[in-house]
């Protein structure tokens, strides 16, 4: 993944200089930061591959000191990256050279709670996990439940339209906002949506969630709770062969259930997962599936029932049921600390973010393996296999020559195949910086000339979050790959900071 | 099939020419073919929501674009052409018990697929299942210069480029021909059960929040008010298998009967049939003016005062059919003047909009259109919503007048 640049130019210096002058005026100082070495704080998300150093980086507090910072960097034709948490996993939060990124973390308010209409609104600094811990003790939650909830923010979320273990049942970030305050590009102020759930016209709140903040900054969002399910039931399977596996989570399917979570995971990811968190998953197992089901208590014990039966007949070898809360969420630290427990494991590793008809799902295991061997590198795999989204994490040691370059061609690999099963190249981290090159494989240049006629609608001057999303001659065209020489800092005409 | 086809494919109709492309190709060799303006039909059930569109140079009828394309029972998903009627759909999806969880009111009259995706149409069990945005993964459209585009995947788990299945969405026509859809798909629960009982709106309203106060996830919840002076009815579905229905039944009716609803339980089949008539009710007659609020599940008892005093003023009648849960309210005005129509829908805007609401003229008497403009007052997004209209359809063939006078 290319440095594709290091930090701001000299002759834009005085461009963020009369930027800086001018928010100056409008932020208190603390808001604002032009020093380098804080500036290097943000220069990447957590696909720490990519790294750019913003000129300048504001820290507003409010929807009108948001639309301030833009109407700036409008007025002065300087492109600006909003920013949750960082903990994006496809570069979507990729500063742009010279250009600004505009921290949402200050704003942390909720809003307002609606308890009898069951939703909150709140700003976007907000974490995921707060939402849900606002009103847990009102038997309410927030479903999108992406890995990284308690740090993630709910504006990240609907930058890249988040889901998360649950989604097969309850959806994804889309699925669970009635309305937000947008600022424009060109630092209007619109609400979309409203306090129903549909407005007269095209819905621009769904076009805008999941746009990986290239077509707006959501400054307030009311998202939708859910009352707790009645009874939660959640057993780990282990399988001989992720294939007996796949099998069950079919059978379970076709017997009409639609569980709240499948996870799939394989010996690797367990031997991970185990160092880090001591869930208690099998270690002599090939694959695991966690199987929650939740909703009234008759239907969900006699789906859980049922459950137990496919697995059974499918050839499980243990079945280890949550006997309790905390054994449930034992469960599922060691499953969400999947692709941090990696470190221990492997010193490097790129995460895959595929899809593929989850019926196919044994021939991608297949194929994978066919190319990780090819490869020589070792391939772990965690993923949501209720809805077909793998996360092969492809394992390398980037001090030995050659073996990041041959893990990113891989790991590129592996979401292209995807495209090829019938599927999509990202199913919940984004295409971002990191798959735009990608996206030629899954969609035609018409698709993506007329998604880029929804970007001109909001963005015509192509300052929000520019060079995400759509392949640019620029990214794709040099070869990506971690902290690689640049072509031109090898022709010696720029010079990494 | 129930669909008024007024004219035949060639023909030369009152509005403008009719034609009925057969393929994704033809579509697209249509539109690139012509110039003018286009009026894009699927059943004809929702001609008469928002503006009307007026002399439109060429219909572009998908009454020829049907039939499933894919159906994938083991992953749940289809992908279908959009001028396949839901019902047609239903059919060939209940074959491996399976549906596309969408039980608009329209279906029975026709409604297509595109259609309904292009109308944002939903039915009670939108409360369980959501609405045809929750439940498309993506989408075919042909623009105006025939340019076809695909957005989305035949996966339910898909975050690649912008979601246009979503903008699509209650664009009644206006951006694009919606040529093919790709859906996700759901088990069709082996048990349904659903309690009715008498309850006026102060009692619908409360029981709505304390059922979804409650763990009992209903798939609807449905409120109707009376005719006249008699009391509304409440209904409230469960699904699932038969044990559960049944407890989960019961737990609406304890429920209710504590707030002073006495329920009957109906099971298959009188339950199916009252849901039949229930969705017969929410489409009104020809000479009504319909209209579809959506706010707050909290606010129906206030919003039904507010119709029931306003058209008593008015001297119209007036019914409220609503999604009680989901805070869609569809209002029914029958009888007195278009002055009386009109005067009740101008209330009925401001009391909406005060409280965040949105409001969608579905039908009226013709009189209506020369009293009160089709859309109300224009939301804070108007702006951008032309500059989206101008981008996707930068000669403005689509649908002119339909979201007349915003753009």
């Amino acid at each position: 993944m290319a440095v594709t640049h290091t930090g701001p130019d000299q002759h834009l210096g005085s461009i963020t200089d009369s930027l800086a002058e001018r928010l100056g005026h409008r932020l208190a100082p603390d808001q604002i930061i032009t020093d380098l070495t804080r500036l290097r704080t943000y220069e990447c998300d957590a696909i720490t591959g990519y790294r750019v150093v913003p000129s300048l980086v504001a820290l507003p507090e409010s929807t009108d000191e948001v639309a301030a910072v833009v109407a700036a960097c409008a007025d002065a034709g300087v492109p600006f990256v909003a920013r949750g948490a960082g903990t994006g996993l496809s570069g979507g939060a990729l500063p742009v050279a010279d250009g600004v990124v505009i921290s949402l973390a200050r704003m942390r308010r909720v809003l307002g709670i609606d308890l009898p209409n069951q939703r909150m609104t709140v700003e976007p600094g907000v974490t995921n996990a707060d939402v849900s811990r606002a009103v847990a003790a009102h038997d309410l939650y927030y479903a999108p439940d992406p890995s990284s909830q308690t740090v993630c923010t709910i504006g990240g979320n609907i930058a890249e339209n988040s889901g998360g273990a649950h989604c097969l049942k309850y959806g994804f970030t889309t699925n669970h906002v009635y309305a937000m305050t947008l600022v424009l590009p060109d630092a209007s102020v619109v609400t979309v949506g409203g306090a129903g759930l549909d407005t007269v016209g095209p819905d621009l709140r769904g076009a805008v969630i999941g746009s990986e903040g290239t077509l707006a900054i959501a400054t307030s969002i009311t998202v939708r709770l859910l009352r707790k399910p009645e009874t939660v039931r959640t057993l780990v399977a282990d399988f001989d062969t992720a294939e007996a596996a796949g099998e069950a989570v079919s059978g379970i399917i076709a017997a009409g259930i639609i569980p709240a979570a499948v996870e799939m995971l394989d010996a690797l990811a367990i031997e991970a997962c185990e160092a880090a968190v001591h869930a208690g998953y099998s270690l002599d197992t090939a694959a695991a599936l966690v199987v929650e089901l939740d909703g009234p208590e008759a239907e969900c014990d006699e789906g859980f029932s049922r459950v137990k039966e496919i697995c059974t007949s499918a050839g499980t070898t243990n079945i280890r049921v949550a006997a309790d809360a905390g054994e449930r969420m034992l469960i599922w630290q060691g499953r969400k600390a999947a692709f941090a427990a990696m470190g221990r494991i492997s010193p490097d590793y790129f995460v895959q973010d595929g899809v593929i008809p989850r019926t196919r799902l044994g021939e991608a295991l297949a194929e994978m393996q066919v190319m990780a061997d090819e490869a020589g590198l070792r391939v772990a795999n965690v993923f949501h296999a209720g809805d077909g989204n793998l996360h092969p994490l492809v394992l390398y040691n980037a001090a030995v020559d050659g073996e990041s370059e041959r893990g990113e061609k891989l790991s590129t690999a592996i979401a292209e195949l995807c495209v090829a099963m019938g599927g999509s190249i990202t199913g919940e981290h984004g295409v971002g910086t990191d798959k735009a090159c990608s996206m030629p494989k899954m969609f035609a240049e018409d698709d993506l000339a007329v998604m880029k006629r929804l970007r001109s609608a909001f963005d015509p001057a192509g300052i929000c979050n520019p060079g995400k999303v759509f392949p640019t001659p620029r990214l794709c065209g040099e070869r990506p790959g971690p902290y690689r020489v640049h072509p031109l800092e090898a022709a010696g005409l720029i010079e990494r900071m | 099939m129930s669909r008024l086809l007024t004219t035949t494919p060639g023909e030369t109709a009152a509005s403008g020419r009719v034609e009925a492309p057969g393929t994704l190709t033809e579509v697209s060799a249509l539109l690139g073919g012509t110039t003018g303006t286009l009026l894009v039909r699927g059943a004809a059930t929702k001609l008469d929501w928002a503006g009307r569109v007026t002399d439109p140079d060429l219909v572009v009828d998908t009454a020829a674009l049907q039939g499933m394309l894919t159906h994938n029972p083991a992953d749940m998903t289809a992908s279908v052409r959009a001028g396949t009627p839901l019902q047609v759909l239903q059919e060939t999806l209940a074959e491996e018990g399976q549906w596309l969880a969408l039980d608009p009111p329209s279906a029975s009259v026709g409604a297509t697929v595109g259609g309904l995706l292009a109308a944002g149409d939903s039915g009670p069990s939108r409360l369980r299942y959501g609405g045809l945005r929750d439940l498309v993964l993506g989408v075919t459209l042909v623009l105006a210069d025939g340019t076809l585009a695909r957005a989305g995947s035949h996966v339910i788990k898909n975050v690649a480029g912008y979601d246009l299945s979503k903008l699509v969405h209650g664009s009644l026509g206006s951006l694009a021909v919606i040529a093919e859809v790709i859906v996700r798909l759901h088990p069709r629960p082996p048990a349904s059960a659903t309690a009715v009982g008498p309850a006026d709106a102060a009692q619908a309203t409360a029981a709505t929040l304390a059922l979804a106060a409650s763990p009992l996830e209903p798939t609807a919840v449905e409120w109707v008010s009376g005719d006249g002076t008699e009391t509304g009815q409440l209904h409230v579905r469960v699904d699932g298998t038969t044990a559960s229905t049944e407890a989960a039944s019961r737990g609406v009716a304890d429920l209710l009967a504590g707030l002073g609803i006495p329920t009957e339980v109906l099971s298959e089949p009188a339950a199916d049939n009252a849901w039949k008539a229930h969705a017969t009710t929410v489409l009104g007659t020809d000479d009504e003016t319909v209209v579809r609020v959506a706010g707050l599940p909290s606010d129906l008892d206030a919003l039904a005062r507010h119709v029931s005093e306003a058209a008593a003023q008015a001297g119209v009648g007036a019914r409220v059919i609503s999604s009680a849960a989901l805070g869609m309210h569809t209002v029914r005005l029958d009888g007195g003047s278009a002055q009386a129509h009109a005067h009740v829908l101008t209330g009925l805007r401001t009391y909406a909009r005060a409280r965040d609401a949105t409001v969608l003229l579905r039908q009226r008497p013709a009189a209506l259109d020369d009293l009160v403009d089709a859309l109300g007052p224009p939301p804070s997004s108007i702006e951008l919503l032309r500059r989206v209209k101008a981008q996707f359809d930068p000669t403005g063939r689509f649908a002119p007048g339909r979201f007349r006078p915003w753009y």
